[in-house]
């Protein structure tokens, strides 16, 4: 009986007016809570206080840069994992204008060599599993301005 | 195939392979930038993905269309036989030959990390499979990588095919073990192909053939039809799941990596180009759950992701299982026909 269901020309129809009607109604139900990306954010419970982010950035060998990443309220950590807790524990992705340079998991990383001009360095806290973290006060993340000379230092 | 011949395609592959692998880039949330990132965290969900009312009419709209091209499915399979038919002497060996080349490019990248995670630099941290799936810090890391290499190798030379077929299939399984749900995304859309190349085999431009290795070949003839409506059900379960998964539920992860490649939108708003790259998603994906309309749906899916690494400058090589699979299922259709078995079959057995 289910094959003779099968072969009948309502079957297919009838799983995509359930399948598309199933969406329909749940979508809404999910999509209504207006959370941000869970693929993309790694949110912090209200109760945890979101890190904070300050860099400092130094000249070093061969036209390379030395980041220190000062944090409060985290902990870097090297062990990646493909689900991770909303813990303000991981590791931080170093961008330069805008393109991401390094994986940082320690407080201190290399970077460069930088061309010579302006050059925008953004660090981003990640949790174990890359996703960023998000805190109470939004992205939690440090920016720092460096202009790089012409002669290397 | 002389030894010579054999050698020159062996190298010239494994150049070109290097060579797409140089370009890598992804449609990744990770291409993001810290500035989009920011943005990404605070932007409102578009109202039509909010709107049962919007939702709906767009549903009516894509369960028309699935209607619509359901009733004309048998003039449509008609008049596929008619322009596929040219070329289809060349399937049994068109088919097998770009899937195993698809997906021993993917191995072998993965095992040396030639297809690294944005941001990671290459030829450093092994994957398995694809870019995310990272081995840092895995029990067994150096065992799969290996285990990758050798799957990898064997596909791309065409040896004991069928049973790499079956380790893909374990290895889409043993990734969800390893990596939990976040493999979820990935895993069928590699366990569908794994399951075509135990149906196909390695194909003529195989070392199977010149060597008669080909091993589980009965086993493949015999249950054809279940590999091969198991592999459509498998893959299109995939496409479903990454629909409703990442672009429904998630639509402004996607409205962001679309702006983020400047993806031409001809004078469209976004949230529509979202919400129709959804629906044809999700609508393509069921449509092969029920093994119909095969070929024109593996047509569309493969013009849609290739227009999509085109606009967003992605290598190839990222969906290099996919290209495959729906090449396979645009070349043979609804059903896999005899010849694919039986051809072969013959000759070992004469042999």
């Amino acid at each position: 009986m289910l094959r003779r269901f099968y072969m009948k020309a309502a079957f297919a129809p009838c799983i995509l007016a359930i399948l598309l009607g199933s969406v329909v109604f749940a979508a809404p139900i999910v999509n209504g809570n207006g959370r941000p990306p869970r693929a993309v954010f790694l949110v912090l419970p209200d109760d945890i206080e979101p890190p904070k982010v300050s860099l400092q950035v130094e000249p070093f060998a061969q036209g390379k840069y030395r980041v220190q990443i000062d944090t409060t309220e985290f902990q870097f950590t090297d062990i990646c994992v493909a689900q991770a807790q909303a813990a303000p524990i991981g590791h931080a992705h170093v961008h330069v204008n805008g393109a991401k340079v390094a994986s940082a998991y320690q407080p201190v990383v290399l970077i460069g060599p930088l061309a010579p001009g302006e050059h925008v360095i953004d660090v981003v806290l990640r949790g174990q599993d890359h996703r960023a973290i998000l805190g109470r006060t939004g992205l939690v993340q440090g920016t720092v301005e460096v202009f790089v000379p012409q002669q290397p230092v | 195939m002389h030894f010579r011949t054999f050698a020159w395609r062996f190298i010239a592959t494994i150049s070109f392979l290097v060579i797409l692998a140089t370009s890598a880039d992804a449609h990744e949330a990770w291409l993001l930038t810290p500035s989009e990132i920011e943005e990404l965290s605070v932007a409102p969900i578009p109202p039509l993905f909010r709107s049962r009312l919007f939702l709906g009419i767009a549903a009516t709209m894509g369960f028309a269309v699935s209607l619509f091209a359901l009733r004309l499915e048998a003039s449509i399979t008609q008049l596929e036989d008619r322009l596929i038919a040219p070329f289809s002497r060349g399937f049994a060996d068109v088919a097998p030959l770009f899937l195993r080349l698809g997906l021993a490019s993917m191995l072998l990248l993965a095992a040396f990390g030639g297809l690294p995670r944005h941001g990671t630099s290459m030829w450093t941290t092994p994957t398995f499979l694809v870019p995310d799936m990272q081995l840092v810090g895995i029990a067994l890391a150096g065992a799969l990588t290996l285990v990758q290499l050798i799957v990898g190798f064997l596909l791309l030379l065409g040896l004991l095919t069928r049973i790499c077929g079956a380790a893909l299939v374990g290895f889409s399984m043993l990734g969800l073990a390893v990596f939990g749900s976040a493999f979820g995304s990935y895993g069928l859309h590699f366990a569908g192909p794994g399951l075509i190349v135990i149906a196909l085999g390695g194909g003529r431009f195989s070392l199977d053939q010149a060597f008669h290795s080909d091993l589980g070949q009965k086993v493949a003839f015999r249950s054809r039809k279940f590999l091969w409506r198991g592999a459509q059900i498998l893959i299109g379960i995939g496409f479903v799941y990454l629909g409703i998964a990442y672009k429904l539920l998630q639509p402004t992860l996607l409205i962001a990596i679309l702006e983020h490649g400047e993806m031409p939108t001809f004078g469209l708003p976004m949230p529509v180009v979202a919400l129709v790259m959804t629906g044809v998603e999700i609508l393509c994906g069921a449509l092969l759950v029920l093994g119909r309309l095969v070929r024109p749906v593996a047509l569309a899916i493969l013009g849609a992701i290739t227009f999509l690494a085109v606009v967003l400058g992605e290598t190839p090589l990222f969906h290099a299982n996919l290209y495959g699979a729906l090449l396979a299922m645009l070349l043979i259709g609804r059903h896999l026909p005899l010849p694919f078995g039986s051809v072969q079959f013959r000759r070992v057995r004469v042999a």
